[in-house]
């Protein structure tokens, strides 16, 4: 299996695992350390505890050596025999005291230290005593004894030195115990440790005289004594025949000649335990870190699961898809976040129903203003071009129908005209009965707004000649339309009631916009602009209507025809337009005559030309009634 | 290490125009200034002056299980009883030379003295008490002394002229020769002799031995 480490579960995995393993290996560590330094520890203390009880075990001997001695000091019939003077019978007399104790030599020397009996060399009689540090100590005893380890004959002997009392000390007595192999094997049974006793030999070579070692230990004995740093009573290691003895040398007290005794215990035997305990517990910590592995897979998989449902999730969110909730079983955070999630689900859910809804209500554009920010009552000024479009005698299409023939006819209508008004970026402001008031510039503006809304008043009549030809083959009333199109700064934004608002916009410039297409009917053309709005447009080709003056207001409005929609007027060439040009002027010239003249050469060239015939009906009547002197060519509208 | 004692005798000679009105006062003292109890002074007449040695009886007590006195001084060929004056017997001994004897245990005083018939140093001890240890020194003149407390000794009845006078203590180490003098004594005056010895460190036997060598 390959792992991808970039897997939340993995990385989860991996660092459970690396923390329990450092976990598991060092705690290993630590008690594997602690139970060898204990191990460690107990052999040192044992040792030293040995060699307490060692001193103790040799110091009992000398007591009991002395004891034994004392009691041959006393001893009458011996006193009798020392007093014969008899060499040969005060040898014997020793030899015969030395078996009753066992001892394994005695001498008799004069208080002038000379060998007076030697039962190991009986000819040293009269010789120089050959330990006078001994017989010192003796004098210097309270009681006449003491005891040493001496070499004899290279050996060591425990020794003790009692006065032969006449009642005062006439002599000394020697006894003299050999520190041999069965006196270690003794002495390892009670202190349960290797024992060697080793001195030095004249050559400065150590030499081991007694030891409960192997033999083929006792050469390496001596070489680690050798190569080895030891002080005296501190426990080191040797190394036996490959084995690690922790060894303490302890020198035996008043030894004239340095003798040692060496203790040592096995630290391989005795770490014997301590590497089962290692082997128990470095297999415990296996065993722990398998069952944390398998642990740990199924809390990464409790953890990932959810996740992975909730990325799902997530996913199937970004898709737009809000149908199915997450489903996590779990009770926790990832539980309580998963409920989140479905709330926000259909959260979003609920929005995107309300956006749609408020699309249908409103343009998308408007629905995406009013979404996008807090919704506020308050606008901006903005240059706005607004077109209004009317259907045409409405009121009389609606007489002899039912309303439901009416509201399909007028659905069917405001259907096209919309899509119309969408497909150049505008925005239909509000649906007043069959008038539509749609937006250029508001909430969203473009470059070309003004164009826009020409295009769009072109695209809506293009738009009526399919319906009508729809309607037409479906028996239904074709239907005409007029429209005003007006560009200026109003006002844009949230109004009505805190309750209950409306993105529109108001001003001037929008009831300009919803009087010029009142004025389409008058002058007989489907499109009126105001001039703020062919010049936002003069790419298009426009023909001047009129100055007028409309109701409520008193600025005169320049008012203009796009040739669109038009069949009649988009017959007439530029030639024609010019001529136009040149009656109108006639007309504002106040020279009645030339202009009807002028009006009646177009009309006559185009009868279907309405405007023609407004002139020339307008010139007829100025003719007989002038208007005041100051006019300046406004005509003005006394109603709607 | 070995104990050099260095005694003085002084030695008073008292006014006296009479033979044998002399008299030697002697203080035996160590080096430390300390005098030392119970040291036989003993004066020998040159030449001709040879007075008769006297042998008279004599008695060394066990009391207490010790010799009383310590030490003791007698003429050569003295007669010494050995009164026992405890509750217990007494087994008395000796393996010196001049004089070697056995007691077996006995109580209250055995019939016969013990004559001591050479001269020198007699130990004596006890075969059931090995703390038990007394001197009989046995000497070869009519002249001696024991000192006291205070390491002085008195010996009268002495011949005006050249006399040897030795000093012998139970610790001394070396034989009394070896410390000798010769005082030349006149009738009156002070006659003091000064001695050095040599002496043991004072040596003491168990008075009860002990169980065994624990020492806890």
């Amino acid at each position: 299996m390959q792992l991808h480490f970039k897997s939340f579960r993995n990385r989860l995995l991996v660092l459970f695992l690396g923390l329990i393993a450092v976990v598991q290996v060092a705690a290993f560590f630590i008690v594997n350390t602690a139970a060898t330094n204990s191990a460690r520890n107990q052999i040192d203390s044992a040792l030293i505890t040995t060699s307490g009880s060692f001193k103790e075990l040799l110091e009992e001997r000398t007591s009991s050596l002395l004891v034994a001695a004392r009691l041959l000091s006393g001893d009458f019939a011996f006193k009798k025999a020392y007093a014969t003077g008899d060499n040969k019978t005060i040898l014997s007399a020793l030899n015969n005291h030395r078996e009753r104790i066992g001892a394994d030599m005695m001498f008799l020397v004069s208080l002038d230290e000379q060998v007076i009996a030697d039962t190991l060399h009986p000819e040293k009689h009269g010789a120089k005593f050959a330990y006078p540090g001994l017989i010192e100590a003796a004098e210097d005893n309270e009681y006449g004894e003491a005891s040493a380890v001496l070499l004899v004959d290279g050996r060591p002997v425990q020794i003790v030195v009692v006065p032969l009392l006449t009642p005062t000390p006439d002599a000394w007595i020697c006894v003299g115990f050999t520190i041999d192999d069965r006196m270690a094997k003794g002495l390892k049974e009670i202190s349960n440790s290797e024992i060697s006793f080793v001195t030095k030999s004249t050559k400065a070579d150590w030499i081991t005289v007694a030891t409960t070692l192997p033999q083929q230990n006792i050469s390496q004995l001596k070489s680690n004594l050798q190569s080895q740093h030891w002080k005296d009573n501190i426990s080191t290691i040797f190394n036996l025949s490959d084995e690690q003895y922790v060894s303490l040398v302890v020198p035996l007290e008043k030894s004239s000649n340095r003798v040692l005794a060496v203790l040592q215990r096995s630290l391989d035997m005795a770490l014997a335990p301590t590497r089962r305990l290692s082997l128990l517990l470095a297999g415990l910590f296996t065993l722990g870190l398998a069952l944390s592995a398998v642990a740990a897979v199924i809390i990464a998989r409790r953890v990932t699961r959810p996740v992975l449902t909730l990325v799902d999730g997530a996913h199937r969110v970004k898709e737009g898809d809000f149908k199915e909730p997450v489903i996590v079983q779990q009770q926790d955070e990832l539980g309580e976040l998963a409920n989140s999630f479905n709330t926000m689900m259909s959260g979003l859910a609920e929005r995107d129903r309300v956006r749609d809804l408020l699309g249908k209500v409103v343009s998308m554009e408007i629905a995406e203003e009013l979404l996008s920010k807090d919704i506020e009552l308050g606008g901006e000024e903005r240059e706005v071009t607004v077109l209004f479009s009317d259907v045409r005698n409405f009121t009389q299409l609606c007489e002899n129908r039912s309303p439901q023939e009416v509201l399909s006819i007028l659905n069917a209508y405001l259907t096209r005209v919309s899509d119309v008004i969408e497909s150049q970026g505008g925005v239909v402001d509000k649906f007043i009965g069959d008038a539509v008031m749609s937006l250029f510039g508001a909430p969203l503006n473009h470059a070309d707004d003004g164009a826009r809304a020409m295009r769009t008043a072109t695209g809506m009549c293009e738009a009526l000649k399919d319906l009508n030809k729809e309607f037409r083959e479906q028996g239904k009333p074709e239907l005409a339309i007029g429209i005003g199109i007006n560009t200026a700064v109003v006002v844009a934004g949230n109004m009505g009631s805190q309750t209950r608002l409306n993105y529109t916009v108001i001003g001037d410039g929008v009831n300009l916009a919803s009087r010029l297409e009142g004025l389409t009917k008058h002058y007989g053309v489907p499109v009126v602009v105001s001039r703020e709005t062919r010049d936002a447009a003069p790419e298009f080709i426009y023909r001047e209507l009129d100055l007028v003056c409309v109701k409520g207001k008193t600025e005169p409005v320049a008012i203009y025809q796009p040739i669109v929609c038009d069949e009649n007027t988009q017959s007439e060439t530029m030639e024609t337009l010019e001529q136009y040009q040149v009656c109108l002027q006639h007309y504002r010239n106040r020279d009645w005559d030339s202009a009807i003249k002028c009006f009646v050469e177009l009309s006559k060239r185009y009868p279907e030309d309405n405007l023609y015939q407004l002139y020339l009906a307008r010139l007829e009547s100025f003719k007989a009634n002038p208007p005041p002197d100051d006019w300046n060519g406004v005509f003005e509208f006394k109603q709607k | 290490m070995r104990h050099f004692i260095f005694s003085s005798v002084v030695a008073v000679c008292l006014l006296s125009p009479t033979a044998f009105a002399a008299s030697v006062s002697a203080l035996v003292k160590d080096h430390k200034g300390k005098p030392l109890k119970d040291a036989v002074v003993t004066v020998y007449l040159s030449g001709n002056q040879k007075t008769k040695v006297q042998p008279a009886k004599t008695a060394i007590d066990q009391i207490d299980k010790e010799f009383v006195p310590h030490v003791l001084v007698v003429a050569k060929g003295s007669p010494v009883y050995f009164p026992n004056k405890d509750d217990i017997r007494h087994h008395v001994y000796s393996f010196s030379k001049p004089k070697k004897f056995e007691l077996p245990l006995y109580k209250g005083t055995p019939a016969k003295p013990v004559v001591f018939d050479k001269s020198g140093v007699v130990k004596l001890g006890c075969n059931i008490h090995d703390w038990m240890l007394g001197y009989i020194y046995v000497v070869d003149t009519a002249h001696y002394g024991i000192t006291d407390k205070a390491g002085k000794s008195q010996v009268s009845g002495l011949p005006v002229g050249d006399v040897k006078v030795m000093v012998w203590h139970p610790r001394m180490k070396g034989v009394p020769e070896k410390t000798e003098k010769q005082v030349k004594l006149s009738a009156s005056g002070v006659n003091s002799v000064e001695f050095q010895i040599k002496a043991r460190k004072a040596f003491r036997a168990r008075r009860a031995p002990r169980a065994g060598g624990r020492k806890y």
